[in-house]
């Protein structure tokens, strides 16, 4: 089970890469608890999740393959 | 005649005025036109913290903004009746006092160009993963946050 994480924005600069992967998580609830234990800093930035360039906005199962998008605020245009 | 094709968007640096001018003459042959509303959006020298911001590099989720375009886009023909419009977006640096964002809506009536293209600006602004750092003058910079 792997996930491939895409980084956006400021959150690039605290995780210091654009793209990441991780093993054995299984939902996005777990895939936040483990970003906040690598990268303690992420836990005062607001984002939003997308899998496979949908938004999420609650806990959701994540399968192998899946790309997870981070996303801070946009601030386009 | 609505014209729906999925368009490229990202422009890498800065929209020029040349490519404004250029867009708004091919319209001349669509003669059911009788309103165009352009709007741009320009990098602006804002004081932060005492420090100037001299240009705004923009990144994006290129894939993920490009289908959202589309289906923002979609939306925009079945709500208002237009003819056509077009989104273009800068990616990387853009000076302060050049155009980062196009958006170009043509109606038959002013008052549909008027509302779908504001309507076009406020969503991009809202639902598109593009993100905006602000270099100063000094080369340090910020991230910048939309109102």
């Amino acid at each position: 089970m792997k996930i491939k994480i895409l980084v956006f924005g400021q959150l690039s600069e605290i995780i210091n890469a654009s793209e990441l992967e991780l093993l054995a998580i299984n939902n996005t609830d777990e895939l936040n608890k483990k970003l906040f234990e690598l990268y303690p800093k992420l836990e005062d930035i607001k984002y939003t999740l997308a899998i496979n360039k949908k938004i999420i906005h609650e806990n959701t199962q994540l399968y192998h393959e899946d790309i997870v998008a981070l996303l801070p605020p946009f601030s386009g245009g | 005649m609505t014209e729906k094709k999925k368009h490229k968007v990202f422009i890498q640096g800065t929209i020029t005025p040349t490519f404004i001018a250029d867009s708004i003459a091919k319209h001349s042959g669509k003669t059911t036109i009788g309103a165009h509303d352009i709007f741009l959006g320009q990098v602006r020298n804002d004081l932060i913290d005492n420090k100037t911001v001299a240009a705004i590099e923009y990144s994006a989720y290129e894939e993920m903004a490009e289908n959202l375009f589309h289906e923002i886009r979609e939306a925009i023909f079945v709500k208002y009746d237009i003819v056509c419009m077009h989104i273009y977006h800068s990616l990387g640096l853009v000076k302060t006092g050049e155009i980062c964002l196009f958006v170009f809506v043509s109606a038959k009536h002013r008052k549909d160009a008027f509302d779908a293209c504001r309507d076009l600006v406020e969503q991009i602004k809202a639902m598109t993963p593009i993100w905006g750092k602000e270099i100063f003058e000094d080369e340090t910079h910020t991230w910048k946050i939309n109102n």
